[in-house]
């Protein structure tokens, strides 16, 4: 391995890095402003020189210096230290001096590097540029004043969200950067220019004015908007969940975050349940818990278990779930279920593998072919998204889709709009199939879309035929994916959420609460299941944090808490167990999820044996061994795809399309949130841009 | 006032002292509507600058932020002729003069301050509930 000296320290590194790269690996921090690891390099704020033996006697970029062998580099040199101090001088000679009035103030690069590198004054009498702010949109907020023309939020937009809505026009002193069209930034990333501008340019709107970042509480957390579980950090002050930031982790979200995880807290502080409800002649009453569970127990008394059912929701953590799990299971309930109404997957006695993104998604990066099939991860994944846009930039992988065609930010084989196209594929049919066949690392991402739908089993069928063909499952490689929608569903999969034994799924329940043949169902934030279902004369228990379409079909309601509000374990699509603690309290009357069920339980007379939340995970942990790692994806591991076979084979002529249809209002925190209804009217206004959708079939 | 607190305290009205040189070398220029007393040296033989000195006497505790906005620019030299020879015009949009209360019970909160929440209660401030 070559070597270079830094400041006298003799430092290995690899080939291709750069003179940046090599003093941060010898410990040396190097100021930056363009430079980010994740983007291409641009190598124009000029703030990271250092001085570079043998070579030009004037000090030079780093950040696009390839090291050499032998290189001498200096980074604490007078000379290095006066030229830092002059690009710091020139920038700051048209940045605004507003840091008080600044959001970015407290948490701004430029600041914290002018303090460091900086002079103590400035030189320049003349007056400062005044640059006219721009629009883009309900998420970012512009101060274009502010801008030092690093470019990254250009490169973000075009290189990583693949939607080439910013640019810059002009030159030197009159570069501006601006919305081509002057029209909102619709990517589904948007939010992550906010955090990679360093300085206060572009800010987050709904957040504007709203806290300064020494007052907030900083908790680490789960993401729930999807099923990626996305690390994220929750900045609290006092009850209010102010904002959502993306934490770093290499195998799940990179550092970024889509705008949906970000920006639906503001729906946490509406249409909040905060007191438990009983309806009386029609109407709901505010009770008392006391009442509430009372009005439950009269219910269930003498009921037959077999008319009572239950419905586990998209957002619920895994805590809660085995709570009500025990309860309905010790009353000899064995109607339950956590999958949206007609899923296939993840049936009881299906390998664990088989619902699961099982080569991870820093393992899909290894793959050569990837079969999306009934899917729009930009809408049901965007970060992962981002990924496959990695991939398919780097050239190394080929993409087919079976669904409608979509802007997916990427080019790819578009293979058919139905079901036929499987069939096509199974049979070794059209190019794309020779792609499948040579590839050696072959993965398929199936939606839930195409899995719950009234012809799924032929679709699973097919698909797992297409998986034994092109041995997607091979030694040292499982390409077996499915693309999950909801956050809390493989938790609630590997606890067994799922019809015991001789139980209903969610849509004969459904069927049979129109039918009058359950007599109560208890809804746990099930809002997306029984949101256009009639359920007919059924006593509805409804448990959850929002008053959505659940809430409002609810014979009693128990309020509980929403994600930041209750400590919980969540599993990704991987299968990763996280796990988060409490970041606020719950609203009013609420109680964490599994507390109500203990309590339920205890009035109903068959008490839970766990009388805390760490009795709870202790029990939990001895049931389901899997709860017990937490963080680490289990390994890709095949399973025998046969078991996934079925007689059915009659599939529909309808298209393949994704499970979700509206980004911005796939649950119920996000229904409730003000900034994604206004995206959501945006992104229905807007032209879509097919600029990059290459369909090539 | 008492002759007790003239005598031994600093903060209410004028000291002893500061009564006795207005007494010998001061001429009374005019009365604000808190009180204030206003005066000015007959000479400027004791000035810093050659300007006459200006001087103000209390009603109550010595608070310079209760000088009122015509008295202030005089006091402070802006204006030669006294408020009392020719009075500002007043405008119909104009408030009364109040001192500065920061540091007092009277002291501005803005919206959202912790000493303004107390207790559950307002909690509803932070959420909006839900209505069947």
């Amino acid at each position: 391995m070559p070597t270079a000296k830094v400041n006298g320290q003799e430092v290995e590194f690899e080939n291709g890095m750069t003179v940046l790269q090599v003093a941060e690996l010898a410990g040396e921090e190097i100021p930056r402003f363009c430079y980010h690891e994740r983007l291409s390099i641009a190598g124009n704020c000029r703030m990271c020189l250092v001085e570079v033996k043998p070579g030009p006697p004037k000090p030079q970029a780093s950040c696009a210096l390839p090291a050499m062998d032998g290189q001498e580099i200096t980074t604490n040199s007078p000379k290095v230290k006066k030229a830092r101090e002059g690009v710091m001088e020139f920038l700051l000679i048209n940045h605004p001096l507003d840091c008080p009035i600044c959001d970015q103030g407290g948490e701004c690069d430029l600041q914290d590097q002018a303090m460091a590198y900086g002079r103590d004054g400035s030189r320049f009498a003349e007056n400062k540029r005044a640059v006219e702010d721009k629009e883009m949109g309900p998420i970012i907020k512009t101060e274009m004043t502010r801008c030092i023309q690093c470019t990254r939020c250009v490169r973000f937009i075009t290189e990583v969200a693949g939607s080439p809505q910013i640019g810059a026009t002009g030159r030197g002193e009159d570069l501006e950067i601006t919305t081509y069209l002057e029209s909102a930034v619709t990517s589904e990333l948007s939010g992550n220019v906010i955090d990679l501008c360093p300085v206060g340019a572009l800010t987050s709107k709904p957040y504007a004015f709203q806290a300064r970042p020494w007052e907030l509480k900083k908790h680490e957390g789960i993401d729930v908007m999807d099923a990626m579980g996305s690390w994220i950090r929750i900045d609290t002050r006092g009850p209010d969940v102010m904002r959502v930031l993306p934490r770093q982790n290499d195998e799940i979200n990179e550092e970024w975050l889509s705008d949906k995880s970000r920006y639906a807290i503001d729906g946490l502080r509406t249409q909040r349940l905060d007191t438990p409800y009983v309806r009386q002649k029609g109407k709901l009453k505010p009770a008392t818990w006391d009442e509430a569970f009372a009005a439950i127990e009269s219910q269930l008394s003498g009921a037959d278990a077999k008319t009572i059912g239950a419905i586990a929701g998209d957002l619920n953590e895994v805590e809660g779930l085995k709570a009500a799990l025990d309860l309905f299971r010790s009353l000899g309930v064995q109607n339950t279920d956590c999958r949206e109404a007609g899923a296939v997957y993840g049936a009881p006695g299906a390998p664990r593998e088989s619902y699961l993104f099982t080569c991870g998604f820093e393992g899909l990066e290894q793959a050569d072919a990837v079969l999306i099939i009934g899917s729009n991860p930009r809408l049901e994944a965007p970060v992962l998204n981002a990924r496959l846009r990695k991939m398919w930039l780097k050239g190394s992988a080929e993409i087919g889709l079976v669904g409608p065609v979509m802007d997916l930010t990427y080019g790819y084989d578009h293979l058919g709009d139905e079901a036929g196209a499987l069939e096509d594929l199974a049979k070794g049919k059209g190019a794309f199939a020779k792609v499948l066949k040579a590839a050696k690392r072959p993965a398929l991402i199936i939606g839930t879309g195409a899995l719950s739908r009234p012809d799924a089993a032929a679709i699973l069928n097919a698909i797992s035929e297409i998986a034994q063909k092109y041995k997607v499952v091979r030694e040292g490689w499982s390409g077996w994916n499915l693309m999950h929608t909801a956050a809390g569903r493989v938790g609630a999969l590997d606890l067994g959420f799922v019809p015991g034994k001789g139980g209903m799924d969610t849509a004969k329940m459904l069927a049979a609460a129109k039918a009058g043949k359950l007599s109560t169902l208890f809804v746990l934030g099930a809002d997306e299941a029984v949101a256009d279902a009639d359920l007919g004369e059924s006593f509805v228990v409804y448990v959850g944090h929002h008053g959505d379409a659940g809430a409002s079909k609810a014979n009693v309601i128990l309020p509980a808490a929403a994600y930041t509000e209750k400590p919980g374990m969540y599993v990704n699509m991987e299968g990763r167990v996280q796990a988060m603690g409490r970041c606020v309290f719950p609203k009013g009357e609420a109680k964490d999820d599994w507390a109500i069920f203990r309590a339920l339980s205890e009035r109903l007379g068959k008490t839970l044996p766990y009388d805390s939340l760490a009795d709870l995970r202790a029990r939990l942990i001895a049931d389901h061994p899997t709860f017990g790692r937490l963080g680490y994806a289990p390994e890709p591991q095949g399973f025998d795809l046969t078991a996934l076979a079925s007689k059915a084979s009659k599939i529909s002529t309808k298209p393949l399309t994704g499970a979700v249809d509206n980004f911005y209002f796939t649950n119920a925190i996000a229904r409730a949130s003000q900034t994604m209804a206004t995206c959501a009217k945006l992104q229905s206004e807007a032209q879509p841009t097919n600029a990059n959708a290459k369909v090539t079939a | 006032m008492g002759v007790f607190s003239k005598i031994f305290t600093w903060w209410n009205g004028s000291t002893v002292g500061t009564s006795w040189t207005l007494m010998r070398r001061g001429r009374k220029v005019g009365q604000d509507e808190f009180g204030n007393t206003y005066f000015e040296a007959r000479d400027a033989k004791d000035s810093y600058d050659g300007r006459k000195r200006r001087y103000v006497t209390y009603t109550g505790y010595a608070e310079p932020s209760k000088i009122p906005p015509e008295w202030h620019a005089w006091m402070h030299y802006i204006t030669d002729v006294p408020p009392s020879e020719q009075p500002l015009a007043r405008q119909p949009w104009e408030a009364d003069h109040q001192p500065n209360f920061t540091g007092s019970g009277r002291a501005y909160r803005p919206k959202g301050a912790i000493v303004h929440d107390t207790g559950a209660q307002k909690q509803q401030d932070h959420y909006q509930a839900w209505v069947p």
